[in-house]
């Protein structure tokens, strides 16, 4: 197999039509399917090397069985995109879609779930609550009947969620982004912006200034500060999230399981390594050194589900940072107050899932300049007018 | 250290059999499971991940992959630090039918099908085929099996310890560095993960004699040193020269040191906090100061065939030697840049072993060969044999001319990676020293110095000074008598340029891969990653180091890039045209070395907290059914929740609230403390009243609720719901914060108090009987809050009515609960009352529609939309939640919390839908079947335009639409006089 180049390096140069900030999976996604639209003098920043951030941190899930309406809508649309985006990016990034199982071991639990199950299945997502002999067919290895300070309850199950091979679709982006004509610039970092009488005019980098009209804020740990660059504010708090990986094992657990009781979630790879995590860290930072105190929380509760598992090992540990909103949803699409400015930011936990969704959305605004009803709800505005998209109930563990 | 544990004349103390793949395996006590499969002449102990191909024993120091077994049903097991125990069952991994015959060799075959990153190029095309692709690869990944009966075995244990200077290897360095910082005034603590101490000089008998000879002749160190180091550090005894026994010696006794051994450093956190490994055990240990002393391992040479079994490092032939007492039959050929090949060649060839060759990549070694023939400036190429080294190839550097040797050893010793991980997991500086080849620390982390061979400095006596440098230095910033080095590593450690003569001066860079071949040259064994899979994944683009290490998966197995970081840094910075400065190094992470989940989760596996409260006993003795109510234990239902629900409503009954959140605020500012976090008003709350009260945060969110008693002018008396308890002590705490200047003095008092609720038209008469208070309307009337004597138990008693009874809620020691408890039941027999659980409450209180916090609202409710808009008051002065709480009324209402009838009799789900016109409505929260209303009742959140008394909304009940009616007043006693009687 001869090898071919996945993208080319260029000169920086002085004037694009849209610049993008960050080499990210919503950075990259966007890019490519705006040159997808014919928009192909565009180009990628990256501070540090594509999928540096959120989109190299992950845990690479990949579901739709959202709470809100909204959320749903614009999941299910990412899923779909996933789903097809092997062939159309002509790279295998190994979505295996084996099935999400999110536990419910109290009362609350279970109701919060049927809410979902409920919500899902009126959108057209495929979502169901399982109880305990079937959730122990799907998942054999689970500590289901046996002892359990909070035994399972019930399951929603949720066929079509499953994990990615989140590198690959960063490079398979990326190298899209490229063949369509567009550039990707990493190690180059955005140290300001232009505005003129409220429009955008320039970026200026550690490489050199950039003419142009229309900025992508699609920045992660780092939105406020690029917003605060046209003199935003955004309510986002940044807050690491946490997770491990053990060394391979002969692969015996196909579902993702979550539990939010528990907070813990795990999955297996198709090399044999379990990944698991837990919720965002509860305090502000931006650090990204790991802490003991998640290992052992979330190897403490990942026993508590599969107890066999007591001398698996941990191979590594690693956080990223995540945008929080006040209401557990990103914020999507540009602001009255700077023409040229977009966002796709805050994207919490659950930002890699929504990738392909955020990107073929935003291109579609920025290439038509008209904003696409499935971004409507995600508008910076609707803090100002209370029009909140509730899905913390659904993205706290599950992510 | 005791000499003997280097004689390998020793004899066995005793001989154990175990089981290997079916069959026994002899092995002397003591010895290590490897070191007895390599006397038994097992050389295969493992198949390799991807190609299968059969693999030996390589570091015998628990680093590399190659010995990976399942042992006694544990997968992933390294038996080269595992000790041989009778009966112990060893299983090779990742191979079928058997390790010795492994069918999938046939991969090793098919390579050029698999080059790297190949799954991103093939098996999606069609779509359907991936999945079918996916479930053979899933047959054939992964490692070691886990076994599903075999769960926490053992005891796994937790300690916690403190210490002023932690000293992290055991070595010469630390060994130095323990002794120079406990003579220094302080607690150390030294840690080694090998069961003794003495670092490499355990398995380097050589190099220890000439330590002990020097001392004998009375040699003084003549190494050189930085002599302006010594000057500055007067602590600095010159100990060097002393022999490595008496060194053991005088740390294990130093009364200051506490030694820990068997014991692996897997992680510095935030704050020097060290994660430890001991067996099953994990130790926190929090220390001032942190010395890393933990050395280098040997890393191997790049070259064809480099994972035949039989190509060893040389540090891996040394601990099999003497310290598992094996032999190496039939010729060795040792490929060597330093002193070290010298020495392993010497000590083989005393056990017997022929040395074919020294091959020395150094034109000009200062080392003496003793008669063994010597190859000077050339390297090795290549390694014949399929199953096991029959041969090996080697060539002057250029390449040519080559030529065949015989042996059935490869020994290499190349040079050392630096153990320097916790350096860079503590965010320590380091930078690529080419005159040591390898990166060392230009930037000290706070309280963190490091020592010996992990900086460099390799010669022995350079790195005892370099370890009493840092114990010293160490010891002075803990006892606040810091020397004038600053945290500038150039100034504070002993510059490993100048300590000794560099190992690999007269070797050219990047040796330790050798020139190209046709065959396998295997970076990373872990992966079966080669020196072509990482120059064509550059060649792809993927040129950045981490990029790289993500496709081509270069480190990322088991061995965590110990075997093959170095290589793989050289072999990217050279196709890339790049220094190794400038190709940079991927991220060290803990854990150090892996780490098995059950350590990390101690003993608290399946033994997370429950709470029951005084009376739990009784309870269960009463027959009812216990639920979870998040730590807590609490009554569900007893017998029957009809009779439980018809004993409150006809005559009395009473239920154990001891879980709620209790909280005692005293002081001349807790009026304004509660105006602030209350949206409603406490300024008129009078002494002996208590009032409803709901928390929100500052987007107006409805938090919690909870009642809010005053006792006293400065005394408040606060409750919350079970759930909430934690979550409200923190807001508070927060809010509090903020404010040192305001007199409030908060305790959470929910442990101390029991709690109990007498509800019921007869529980006046119940109370009567067992206190002095006057329990009139008059003198106690409806949200009167006093404090009284009840069967001789101080009691704050509260007439309040969640579940719309004349009611009492009753807050009495903890150790007096069960007193008081069985005192009301046994008062209230003539009345029948009857004790109640959680269920009977539920329908209790949603007849007088009470709505839950966190059941009937969710993160998106305010106490507007709540159907609470009279608690809000918006005049007040600012509180928490105010201005959103402002928009959210200017705006109106969107969404309503109601009550509804349903038109049929069966009780939906809770969560069934609210649909509108086949859309989403809203949910139902609350549900159940009410017999004062005599049917269905609940709440729902519906649209504001449907949520008019009187108004039909359609509710979602197994497919099929049910009609509902809203209703305002609550479904019992909505004029609320029975509360009042």
């Amino acid at each position: 197999m001869a090898s071919q180049r996945m993208w080319q390096e260029h000169e920086l140069k002085d004037q694009y039509d849209v610049v993008i900030i960050g080499g990210g999976v919503h950075g990259l996604a966007t890019a490519y399917y705006l040159t997808q639209l014919g928009v192909r003098n565009i180009a990628v920043l990256e501070a540090k090397y594509i999928g540096f951030g959120g989109s190299g941190r992950n845990t690479a899930i990949v579901r739709s069985n959202y709470r809100t309406p909204e959320g749903i809508a614009f999941y299910d649309l990412s899923v779909k995109l996933y789903e097809q985006l092997a062939a159309d990016l002509d790279f295998n990034v190994m979505f295996s879609q084996h099935g999400h199982l999110t536990l419910a071991h109290n009362e609350k639990g279970v109701t919060g779930l049927t809410e979902r199950a409920n919500t899902n299945q009126l959108m057209g997502v495929n979502s169901r609550i399982i109880f305990p002999e079937e959730i122990q067919q799907i998942v054999p290895d689970l500590n289901v009947f046996g002892h359990s300070r909070f035994p399972i309850q019930a399951a929603l199950y949720h066929p079509p969620g499953g994990i990615i091979r989140h590198d690959a679709v960063v490079w398979a982006f990326a190298r899209g982004v490229d063949r369509g004509g567009g550039h990707v610039h990493q190690k180059t970092e955005v140290t300001g912006i232009e505005v003129q009488n409220g429009q955008v005019e320039a970026v200026v980098t550690n490489r050199g200034r950039i003419k142009t009209k229309t900025v992508l804020n699609a920045t992660a740990g780092y939105a406020g500060i690029i917003s605060r660059m046209v003199g935003l504010e955004i309510p986002i708090e940044t807050h690491p999230l946490q997770a491990a990986v053990t060394e391979p094992l002969k692969p015996f657990l196909n579902s993702v399981i979550v539990s939010s009781t528990l907070h813990v979630y795990v999955s297996q790879t198709d090399r044999g390594e379990l990944v698991l995590g837990a919720e965002v860290d509860d305090h502000s930072s931006y650090s990204l050194r790991g802490t003991l105190s998640f290992l052992e929380g979330a190897a403490t509760h990942l026993l508590e589900l599969f107890p066999h598992l007591a001398s698996v090992k941990i191979l590594r540990q690693w956080a990223g940072l995540c945008d929080m909103t006040p209401d557990y949803s990103p914020i999507m699409g540009g602001t009255p107050d700077v023409k040229g400015f977009l966002m796709t930011v805050g994207w919490g936990t659950y930002g890699f899932k929504a990738g392909p969704a955020s990107g073929y959305l935003m291109a579609e605004l920025i290439a038509s300049g008209k904003t696409p009803p499935k971004l409507e709800p995600f508008a910076l505005t609707r803090f100002y007018e209370d029009r909140l998209v509730g899905e913390k109930a659904a993205a706290s563990v599950s992510h | 250290m005791s000499p003997q544990q280097f004689d390998p004349t020793k004899p066995p103390l005793a001989t154990i059999e175990f089981e290997f793949d079916g069959h026994r395996v002899r092995a002397e006590s003591g010895q290590s499971v490897a070191g007895a499969l390599h006397a038994a002449g097992e050389h295969i102990v493992s198949r390799s991940f991807k190609y299968h191909r059969p693999r030996g024993l390589l570091c015998m120091s628990g680093r590399c992959p190659n010995c990976i077994c399942t042992v006694d049903g544990t997968p992933n097991v390294r038996i080269c630090t595992q000790a041989a125990k009778p009966g112990m069952v060893v299983k090779s991994q990742n191979a079928w039918p058997s390790v010795k015959f492994d069918l999938l060799r046939i991969f090793d075959k098919l390579h050029r099908f698999m080059p790297v990153g190949f799954y991103y190029k093939s098996m999606y095309k069609p779509r359907w085929m991936w999945p079918v692709w996916e479930k053979f690869i899933r047959r054939i990944a992964g490692l070691g099996t886990i076994n599903r009966e075999h769960g926490a075995e053992g005891v796994y244990d937790k300690q916690n310890l403190f210490t002023d200077v932690a000293v992290i290897g055991g070595g010469l360095a630390g060994l130095n560095a323990a002794l120079a910082a406990a003579e220094g005034g302080v607690t150390v603590t030294l840690i080694d993960e090998q069961p003794e101490l003495g670092g490499h000089l355990r398995h380097d008998p050589e190099l220890a004699a000439e330590l002990t000879r020097s001392v004998s002749e009375g040699e003084r160190s003549t190494t050189p040193t930085n002599p302006s180091q010594l000057e500055r550090s007067p602590s600095l005894t010159l100990r060097v020269s002393e022999s490595v026994g008496d060194l053991i010696r005088r740390v294990t006794e130093h009364p200051a040191i506490t030694v820990i051994t068997s014991a692996g450093v897997f992680g510095c956190y935030e704050g020097n906090y060290l994660g430890i490994q001991q067996g099953q055990r994990m130790i926190r240990l929090r220390a001032a100061q942190v010395i890393v002393a933990t050395g280098c391992w040997e890393r191997p040479l790049v070259f064809e065939n480099n994972d035949l079994p039989g190509v060893m490092l040389a540090s891996g032939v040394q601990r099999l030697l003497h310290l598992d007492h094996c032999q190496f039959p039939g010729e060795a050929v040792v490929v060597t840049d330093n002193a070290q090949g010298y020495r392993v060649a010497k000590q083989l060839k005393a056990a017997g072993t022929r040395i074919t060759a020294i091959v020395d990549v150094r034109d000009n070694p200062p080392d003496s060969a003793d008669g063994i023939p010597t190859f000077r400036g050339h390297t090795i190429i290549s390694a014949n044999g399929s199953r096991h080294v029959s041969g090996a190839v080697i060539a002057p550097l250029a390449g040519h001319p080559r030529q065949s040797l015989s042996c059935r050893w490869i020994v290499q010793a190349v040079g050392f990676t630096p153990a320097n991980s916790l350096l860079y997991q503590n965010g320590c500086k380091l930078r690529y020293d080419e005159s040591v080849d390898q990166a060392v620390v230009t930037q000290y982390a706070p309280a963190m110095y490091s020592a010996g061979a992990v900086n460099g400095v390799r010669d022995p006596h350079a790195a005892a000074l370099d370890g009493q440098r840092a114990g010293a230095t160490a010891a002075s910033e803990v006892s606040g008598t810091a020397l004038a080095a600053g945290r500038d590593a150039s100034q504070s450690h002993i510059s490993p340029a100048a300590s000794a003569v560099p190992l690999s001066q007269s070797a050219p860079s990047c040796h330790y891969v050798s020139p190209s071949g046709a065959k396998k040259k295997f970076v990373c064994l872990c992966e079966d990653v080669t020196e072509k899979d990482i120059c064509d994944a550059i060649d792809e683009g993927y040129s950045n180091i981490e990029t790289l290490k993500r496709y081509s998966t270069v480190s990322m197995g088991p061995c965590q890039g110990k075997m093959c970081q170095s290589a793989s840094i050289a072999i990217c910075a050279r196709h890339n045209g790049q220094s190794i400065v400038e190709t940079g190094v991927t991220t060290a992470r803990p854990p150090e070395q892996p780490l098995p989940m059950g350590v990390l989760a101690g003993r608290t596996v399946h033994f997370s907290l429950v709470r029951r409260t005084p009376m739990h006993a009784w309870h269960e003795k009463a027959g009812a059914k216990m639920g979870d109510a998040g730590n807590w234990k609490r009554p569900q239902v007893y017998s029957s929740v009809t009779q439980e629900y018809e004993a409150v409503r006809q005559r009395a009954g009473v239920i154990d609230v001891t879980t709620h959140g209790k909280i005692e605020l005293r002081g001349a500012d807790v009026v304004k403390f509660l105006e602030f976090i209350y949206p409603n008003r406490f300024a008129n709350l009078k002494v002996g009243r208590v009032r409803y009260g709901v928390i929100c945060d500052d987007a107006g969110i409805l938090l919690d609720d909870g009642t809010i008693a005053r006792l006293r002018e400065d005394r408040f008396f606060l409750t919350t719901t079970t759930g909430n308890a934690d979550a409200i002590d923190s807001w508070f705490r927060w809010w509090l914060a903020g404010r040192p200047d305001w007199d409030v003095r908060m305790t959470n008092v929910s442990g101390s108090y029991a709690a109990m609720n007498l509800a019921g038209p007869r529980s006046r008469e119940v109370l009567k009987k067992l206190t002095d208070a006057d329990l009139s309307s008059d003198a106690m009337p409806y949200l009167a809050a006093s404090e009284c004597t009840i069967v001789g138990v101080s009691a704050i008693v509260l007439r309040i009515g969640f579940v719309g009874e004349l009611g009492y809620e009753i807050h009495v020691p903890s150790q007096f609960g069960l007193h008081v408890w069985e005192s009301i039941l046994e008062a209230g027999r003539e009345f029948s009352i009857a004790p109640f659980g959680l269920e009977a409450q539920r329908v209790l209180r949603l007849e007088k529609k009470h709505l839950l916090p966190g059941i009937d609202t969710d993160a998106l409710s305010n106490p507007l939309e709540a159907d609470m808009p009279w608690i809000v008051k918006l005049d007040k002065e600012d509180f928490i939640g105010k201005e959103s709480l402002a928009r959210a009324q200017a705006r109106g209402d969107r969404n309503k919390l109601v009550g509804f009838r349903l038109s049929e009799s069966v009780i939906p789900d809770l969560a069934s839908l609210v649909l509108c016109d086949g859309k989403l409505g809203g949910r139902i929260t609350s549900c159940g079947y009410s017999p004062a209303a005599g049917g269905t009742v609940g709440l729902a959140w519906v649209p504001a335009n449907l949520s008019r008394n009187g108004q039909t909304i359609q509710i979602q009940v197994n497919g099929r639409l049910i009609p509902a009616v809203v209703q305002d007043e609550p479904f019992y006693d909505p004029a609320g006089m029975k509360l009042k009687s």
